[in-house]
Formats: C-alpha cells, sequence, structure tokens
C-alpha cells in the first residue's frame, strides 16, 4: 500500500477528480417535475451541463377525442387542458365556435365569463407562486395561498358545481345564471385576498434565500422568448407586454381598466412578481365587473339551435323536444369553415384552431397551449445553473401536463 | 334545354316539369312533407312554397310596422306558390330562401307542431323524422300556444302490419297516394277536418294489399309505423349498407339498415333505381331481412337424421372429399341454386368442371309451392332472385331441376350430389331417393329439405354477410354489399365451394371477388350488358 503521506493536502489540482459527466434522469416520476416531465441532465459535479426535456407522458389524446363528440361535449376535455385554471379554456373554445357561428353572447354572460376566468387565473397564479415557495422551503405562504385558492374554489362550486373541472360555460352563454350570493361573496373576499398577498410578499420579498435562489436565475432573454414563441407571464417577465386581453380585446375586456405588468430580467423574481402583480390586476378587473355586470337578463344566446331549451320546455312542448333531441343527438352544427381564436388562459396565449365540416361533430381541434411553447424555454433557462435550480425554475413556467401533452 | 334561376343557381327543365322536380333532378332540396318524387301532387303541406320573383305580388295590400316612422305603413308582400305544383317556365326567378319564404317556413312548420303530441323519445320515426328535421333547420321558435293541444286516436291497427298515431300525422296524404296510384287499392282516406282530421280506412277494410309498408316508408313522420319494426330499435344506431332484395327475380335495390353492435340486420328500405324498383318494394321482399337470423344453419354437420353430429374444422370438407372421391367423378351431380350469387354458382360451376361432371342441375323456389304471386307492379312471377345468373355461372342454359335430379339419382346416372343453397321446389318425401346415395354434399346457409337429406352439411354466409351479384329478370348484374359479419368459421359460398375442392384436390384458382366478376363479365354474355346499370335515382 502507497503512504498516505503521498498525497500533497495543499495542492489543490490534487483533489480536483477526473469526471465523466453525470447523466441523471429527474422524472418523469419526480415531486418536483410537475406533470409528468422527464429531465435527462448531464451533470458536471451539481451543475447542469445539458438538459433533455421530455414531456409527453400523460397520453392525454385531447384533440382526438374531440373528434367523435359534439362540439358541445369538448367541454369536459377542456377542463382537463390546464386543470388549474380550467374556466378560461371553458370560456377560451366556447368563443372559438361563437366565433365560427359569428354569434356573441348577451353581456351579462360576457361579464360573468370574465368573472370567472379571472377568478381561475387568480387561481392559476396563486397555485403557482404558493408552490414555487413552498419547493424552495417557505411553507407558511403555501398554506396561506392555499387557504386563498380554497375561498375562490368555493364561490366557483357554488357558481359551477364543481371546485376545478367546470365543464360550465356552453357555445352561446353559460349553463346557468350567476347565483343570487355570487357578488357579495366575491366583494367580500377581495380585500381578504389583497392582504394575502401582502402578507406573502412580506414574507418572501426580504427573504434572503428566496431572493438568491430566484433573482438572477432562470434567465431567458426577451428576444430569446419571442423566438420561442413565449406568451403570458413567462413572456411578460422576460419584456415581451403582449396579453391578449389587451391587445385583442375579447369578451368586456376592451372596456375593463387594468395594467398588463412587464418583467425586466426574465428570471425567477420576475415571474414570481409577475404573477402576483397579475392577480392584483384581476382583482380591480372583478371588481369593475361587479359593478358593470347587469343582475337581470339572459346569459345564453336565445336561439334553440344553439342552445339546449329548458328543461321544463322538453318535458312538456314537441319543440323542446325536437330542440333538445336535435341537440343531444346530432349536436349542434356550425357553417363549414375553419377559425382561429386565442384568449389570455392561465399561461399565455391558449388558442383553439377549429376546422368545421358542417356537421355536428368538429372535424379538426388543434389547439394552442401556452404551456407547450413555453416549456421550450426550459433548457435555456437551466443551463448551466445548478441542479437545485431546475426545481424554481421548472416551477416558474408553471407547466401544465393536462395542456402540455397532445 | 330551358332553365330557371333557383336561389342564384340555374336549373335546368324539360316543358312540364314542376319546380320541384327539377330541382330534386339537380339535387336541390325544396322544403316539402307532402311531395313525394314517385307519387301526384298534392300541394297540401305548404312547405314547399317559394317566392318566384318574376312573378305578381298580392292584390290585397298589407300593413307593415315601420320602425322609423313608428307606424303601420301600407305595402305588398309577395305571392308564394308552392314549388310542387308550379310548373317550371323558362327565365323564372324563384327564392326558396328569401325573407318572406322563410317566414313562411317557419309558420308553415310551427303550424304543424301546433298539436303534436311530445312523442320524439317514445317515436320510431325519431331521428329520421322531418319534423325534427325541419323544425332545426326552418323554425327553431319555441312553442306559443298554450293550450291543450288537440288530441287524437294513437295506436290505431291499420292492418296486420301497419299501426298509425293520427296525433303524429301531419295530413300530407303520401299514403292514401301509395294505396291509390301504386297499388290501385283505394284502402285509406282522410275524414274530419282542420284539427280534426285523420286517415281512416275503408269500411270493412284493413289495410291488407302487397304493398302496405311503403305507406310507412313514405310516411314524413312517425304516423304510420311498421308492426314489425316498431321499438325494436332506435335508427341513430343503424348503419346503413346497400342490398338487393333476395325476394323475386325483379332485384329491388335495398338499403339494409343493421345494427353494428350486434351484427344484427333490422329491417329493409327501397333504394330508389328508377331502372329497377322506382321507390318502392313489396312487402314480401322488405320482410326477406328476416331470413337474416331465421332457420340458419351456422355449423358443420355429418351424418344422417337423428345420427347427424356437429363437426369442426377441416373434418368436414376431408370426409365430404372422402366421400366423393368413392364415386367416379362424373357420375357427381351438381346442383347449382337460383337463391345465391353469381360468385357461388360460378365457383361450383368451376369445381363441377374440374370433376369433368357435365351432370348440372338448378335449384329454387316455386311460385305456386311458396303461394307467391306476381303482379304488374313489382313482383316477379320467379321467386328466385338469380335464377338468370345461375344460368350463365353455368355457361347458358341450365333447365335441369331437382325432379332432373332425382330421375339420374334413380336411373344410377348420379351417384354423388353437391348442392348450393337451400331452396327447392321438392319436400322432403320427395327427395327421398337421395337419401339413399352415401355423398350428398349441400353447402346452405338455411335448413330446407335439401340439407336435410344430405349426408355433410357445409354452413355459407347469408346474402347480407357477403358481397355479391344477382341478375334479375331484365338481364341486370346488380351488386348488393356484406352488411353484417357472419359467424366464425360461415363463409360465403364461393370461397366454401372453393375449401371443398382443395380438399378434393382441385385447384379453383379463383383468386379474390374481383377476379371472379371479371370472369363472369366474359361468360356471361347477356348480363354483360346490363352490368353497371345501377343507376342510383
Amino acid at each position: 500500500m502507497e503512504p498516505a503521506d503521498d498525497i500533497h493536502l495543499d495542492d489543490d489540482a490534487a483533489l480536483e477528480l477526473p469526471a465523466e459527466p453525470m447523466r441523471l434522469n429527474m422524472g418523469p416520476s419526480h415531486p418536483a417535475m410537475h406533470g409528468t416531465i422527464r429531465m435527462v441532465l448531464d451533470l458536471d459535479g451539481e451543475t447542469v451541463q445539458n438538459v433533455d426535456v421530455q414531456p409527453g407522458y400523460l397520453h392525454r389524446g385531447f384533440e382526438k377525442s374531440c373528434e367523435r363528440g359534439t362540439w358541445a361535449q369538448v367541454f369536459p376535455y377542456t377542463d382537463r387542458l390546464n386543470y388549474v385554471s380550467p374556466m378560461c379554456n371553458n370560456v377560451g373554445y366556447a368563443l372559438a365556435v361563437e366565433k365560427l357561428l359569428g354569434i356573441e353572447v348577451p353581456v351579462r354572460a360576457q361579464y360573468y365569463r370574465v368573472m370567472l376566468a379571472e377568478i381561475a387565473r387568480i387561481c392559476d397564479h396563486f397555485t403557482c407562486n404558493g408552490a414555487a415557495a413552498m419547493e424552495l422551503g417557505a411553507f407558511t405562504p403555501f398554506l396561506w395561498i392555499l387557504k386563498v385558492r380554497e375561498w375562490l374554489w368555493h364561490i366557483l362550486e357554488a357558481e359551477t358545481g364543481a371546485r376545478m373541472t367546470h365543464s360550465f360555460a356552453r357555445i352561446g352563454g353559460m349553463a346557468a345564471e350567476p347565483t343570487p350570493g355570487f357578488k357579495a361573496a366575491i366583494r367580500a373576499r377581495i380585500p381578504e385576498v389583497r392582504k394575502v398577498i401582502a402578507e406573502t410578499e412580506t414574507m418572501l420579498a426580504k427573504n434572503r434565500i428566496f431572493l438568491d435562489r430566484t433573482q438572477g436565475v432562470g434567465v431567458l432573454t426577451k428576444a430569446r422568448a419571442i423566438e420561442l414563441g413565449c406568451t403570458g407571464v413567462i413572456g411578460r417577465a422576460a419584456g415581451i407586454p403582449y396579453d391578449v386581453r389587451k391587445d385583442h380585446p375579447y369578451l368586456v375586456y376592451g372596456d375593463l381598466d387594468f395594467e398588463v405588468p412587464v418583467g425586466q430580467d426574465g428570471d425567477n423574481w420576475d415571474r414570481f412578481t409577475c404573477r402576483f402583480e397579475e392577480v392584483q390586476q384581476s382583482l380591480r378587473i372583478l371588481e369593475q365587473c361587479l359593478d358593470k355586470m347587469p343582475d337581470e337578463g339572459p346569459v345564453s344566446v336565445s336561439d334553440p339551435r344553439i342552445t339546449l331549451p329548458l328543461k321544463s320546455d322538453v318535458y312538456s312542448t314537441i319543440e323542446g323536444t325536437i330542440a333538445h333531441f336535435k341537440l343531444i343527438m346530432e349536436g349542434l352544427k356550425p357553417p363549414k369553415g375553419e377559425v382561429y381564436s386565442f384568449t389570455e388562459a392561465g399561461n399565455g396565449e391558449l388558442g383553439f384552431f377549429i376546422v368545421s365540416d358542417g356537421s355536428g361533430t368538429p372535424y379538426r381541434i388543434r389547439v394552442r397551449p401556452p404551456c407547450w411553447f413555453n416549456l421550450q424555454a426550459v433548457r435555456e433557462m437551466v443551463m448551466g445553473d445548478m441542479i437545485a435550480d431546475i426545481i424554481p425554475t421548472f416551477g416558474s413556467i408553471n407547466m401544465i401536463g393536462g395542456e402540455c401533452d397532445r | 334545354m330551358s332553365t330557371f334561376t333557383l336561389n342564384g343557381q340555374k336549373v335546368p327543365f324539360e316543358a312540364g316539369e314542376t319546380i320541384m322536380q327539377a330541382a330534386w333532378r339537380s339535387g336541390i332540396e325544396i322544403p316539402h312533407y307532402c311531395w313525394h318524387p314517385g307519387l301526384s301532387v298534392a300541394a297540401n303541406c305548404r312547405m314547399c312554397l317559394v317566392h318566384i320573383e318574376s312573378g305578381r305580388q298580392m292584390a290585397m295590400p298589407i300593413v307593415k310596422w315601420d320602425e322609423k316612422k313608428q307606424a303601420y305603413v301600407p305595402d305588398t308582400k309577395p305571392k308564394l306558390t308552392p314549388a310542387c305544383q308550379q310548373t317550371a317556365a323558362d327565365g323564372m326567378v324563384v327564392s326558396s330562401e328569401s325573407a318572406e319564404v322563410k317566414q313562411a317556413q317557419a309558420s308553415v312548420q310551427e303550424f304543424l307542431l301546433l298539436n303534436h303530441p311530445v312523442d320524439c323519445p317514445i317515436c320510431d320515426q325519431a331521428g329520421e323524422c322531418k319534423l325534427q328535421d325541419y323544425y332545426y333547420e326552418h323554425q327553431s321558435t319555441m312553442k306559443r300556444k298554450r293550450t291543450e293541444p288537440v288530441h287524437k286516436p294513437k295506436g290505431v291497427r291499420f292492418g296486420p302490419t301497419i299501426v298509425y298515431d293520427a296525433e303524429r300525422c301531419i295530413m300530407c296524404t303520401r299514403c292514401i297516394r301509395v294505396c291509390n296510384e301504386l297499388v290501385g287499392d283505394p284502402v285509406l282516406d282522410m275524414r274530419e277536418r282542420g284539427n280534426r282530421n285523420e286517415i281512416t280506412l275503408a269500411q270493412g277494410r284493413e289495410l291488407d294489399h302487397r304493398y302496405t309498408l311503403m305507406t310507412e316508408h313514405v310516411c314524413p313522420v312517425g304516423a304510420l309505423t311498421s308492426s314489425d319494426f316498431r321499438f325494436k330499435a332506435r335508427v341513430w344506431f343503424l348503419k346503413s349498407q346497400e342490398g338487393v332484395c333476395s325476394g323475386c327475380a325483379t332485384g329491388c335495390n335495398t338499403h339494409v339498415d343493421f345494427d353494428p353492435r350486434y351484427g344484427k340486420v333490422y329491417r329493409l328500405r327501397p333504394r330508389d333505381n328508377m331502372d329497377v324498383n322506382k321507390f318502392w318494394m313489396c312487402d314480401d321482399g322488405m320482410m326477406t331481412y328476416r331470413r337474416q337470423s331465421e332457420d340458419r344453419v351456422l355449423t358443420p354437420s355429418l351424418g344422417r337424421g337423428d345420427a347427424r353430429l356437429p363437426a369442426f374444422g377441416d373434418e368436414p370438407f376431408q370426409h365430404a372429399a372422402r366421400r366423393l372421391g368413392s364415386v367416379t367423378s362424373d357420375k357427381i351431380g351438381v346442383v347449382l341454386s337460383a337463391q345465391h350469387s353469381n360468385e357461388d354458382n360460378y365457383a361450383l360451376a368451376q369445381l363441377a368442371k374440374k370433376l369433368g361432371t357435365t351432370k348440372l342441375y338448378l335449384a329454387g323456389l316455386d311460385a305456386a309451392r311458396e303461394g307467391w304471386v306476381q303482379d304488374a307492379i313489382l313482383r316477379s312471377a320467379d321467386p328466385n332472385p338469380n335464377t338468370a345468373g345461375a344460368r350463365f355461372a353455368a355457361g347458358g342454359a341450365l333447365d335441369e331441376t331437382i325432379e332432373d335430379l332425382l330421375q339420374d339419382v334413380l336411373g344410377g346416372e348420379v351417384e354423388a350430389v353437391i348442392a348450393l343453397g337451400a331452396a327447392s321446389l321438392e319436400t322432403l318425401a320427395e327427395l327421398e331417393p337421395l337419401t339413399k346415395l352415401d355423398a350428398v354434399i349441400s353447402l346452405t346457409s338455411h335448413v330446407g329439405a335439401l340439407p336435410a337429406v344430405a349426408s355433410v352439411v357445409l354452413p355459407v354466409a347469408s346474402v347480407f354477410e357477403t358481397h355479391g351479384t344477382f341478375v334479375n329478370q331484365k338481364g341486370m348484374h346488380q351488386a348488393f354489399r356484406r352488411a353484417v359479419s357472419s359467424q366464425a368459421g360461415v363463409e360465403p359460398g364461393w370461397k366454401t365451394v372453393a375449401k371443398l375442392a382443395e380438399a378434393m384436390g382441385h385447384d379453383l384458382m379463383l383468386g379474390g371477388l374481383q377476379d371472379i366478376r371479371s370472369k363472369l363479365v366474359v361468360t356471361t354474355s347477356a348480363g354483360a350488358t346490363a352490368l353497371g346499370a345501377e343507376a342510383r335515382a
């Protein structure tokens, strides 16, 4: 055996072990790989040399599934796209088919849709930021934030009957009127939500650990964000002031006063703060809607070729029975043609490209899921960072498997 | 050819044609209930009202609400005309989509639904009902009438085949006209007036002629329903395949409606073919769909009488081949079938050629024995769909019948038999000489006298389970297509023949269905001329 004193402890080079890069599989079954993503990492020590991001483990079959039911039967599938903010997807799809039909829903339904979608957006952003804090060790804000989400989900549940998978929008309107307590419930919660944001920000915004883990980590430049087609918070945090609600207003967004927060550095911190600021803006939108939404009036167009008749009519009149029969058995029949319709969902531009052959069944529904484009940026974001930085960076993308996977 | 303009589109017409006829021939549908291309014009439903823009306005002025003046102002409105009754004229400008016409269509539709019962969930017509289709396309308003609808008789038995529901009836009189014009038996008529209107039977009569199901077929709503199909299936679960009726030598074109989930045939409907059956079929033909599930032979069997046992796999073919092998092959009698397709018969005729036997016979049903009655409308004298085709397959004339076969058996000229099909004129007792033979091979889809006396029975697919062609009495080759799958192990006749031939050491070189058909065209001169005359109206 060689004598131990052959190792010269004062020589740094002698401690540097010659090492091959280590290949490590992170996911698909990993608690931080939300939505079942696999990352194949090449590590030099703890530094990420290369990463191969592999989605596709959810096997959704969303688009193909849409091609066998009626147009109305697509709604439950849209719930399961970005399932953290299903109302946004519901509304997005309904608007797409309505564009094809050339109809506009009544004003009350437009406000109702905006409000439900904004509540969903708040839930979406909160969930993402809460999880980001938790994954960096700050468990308390996570619980506070989930408390808020629970309040909001109670409102959504009271309105739609379901906490997550609402299937509440309809082509030509909404499934039901707002409940009598809808506005009061939101009014009561808005100040409380603001309070929680303030509390959470005091916990995190001056927290050295949180700042070190987020600032300057996971940077995406504006130029690359544009090239990759990033939208939503990812794009805005990188400096692209693009928000579909502002740039291509739909529903009543054109009449509402709100700002589009934009970041500078495109790092995790900007994405975190952007999300909270957008929640503030959503609250503003909600406040305006509370004042503007009419308390009376229909929430669906009155054309029986589009909207299901009342059950009482179905059971007592032949017109109602036939309308019901036609819409259920054959589905409403949009004219032949194709449209692209896009809305601002939780993660950015959610587009539906739909093709109709004039029948009661969609010929083709192509979804532009914002996550899919945002996910492409992850590789560049984490290259050169430490392996531990993958967790907050990937978290800040808010990749939702149900939406990303085809 | 003269033309008129319909909704901005030029439509050619022949002198004397109505707007509706010309549009229908050009494939443009003007909404209608009472008009039927095969019946006279009644013009009573008013659904086909069109605006003849080159025509005149109504003489009587009307008042119209003027939004700007906030007052009623005098106006005129166009005289709408039923397209089914108006003779087309050169240069006429017609619209079936103008605002006035749309309003008329919506009003007529609302009127027809005024007293209509809420029956869709229990109505057989639901899913193929014109009231439903036109409501969706032309009305789409909710009910305005708030009073109780007029109630009328429901579930009235019109005869052995038809049940009538007066509440659903829109009084288009198509059923009456079918009886009067197609059948020449005026057994139906209308009684009462206004919303008490109903279809009624002639006194002391039942709806019992040979075309009763055509009244149900033309009924645009669920007023007339077939007691056979009633409550059996929901039409949106059914798929349809093109068929040819096997009821007689007319070869009416059919839609075979079947449920793909269970592979079950539920009904036949006439398929329009102006050269063969126009729009119609007879009741017996409509009912031939039952043959798909009744009296079927589904497993091979060996032996006779009580000693008959089922057999599986290649065994029955080997057994048949052994039995046939013990006979001099030119003493094998081969029986073709007027009930089977050209393809099946061709394959068997090829086998006969390979065996070197000239003892060919033709079996089929006999009109007198079956109680089959010919008429001047559709029903042919010959209750077999393919007598001509079987003869062609045999190479021309084939007049030898089973009677001749029995003679030959008794005379010792035939010592073994290969028979296609279940159909024969003879009874079991008459076929008794065949039971003396050791090798009587029956290839059949159904039970019958011939299979009963056979020593080996090989099942084959029915007409609903296979593609094929029939040659009708006019010499027209008409193809039918497979609707449902046959049970595992049951193959089309021509494939079964080929398998039997293989067991006997012969290769018939049949190839696929296309190969057989191409050879058939060459060998059947009379039929070849009519091939492809499957013009669809």
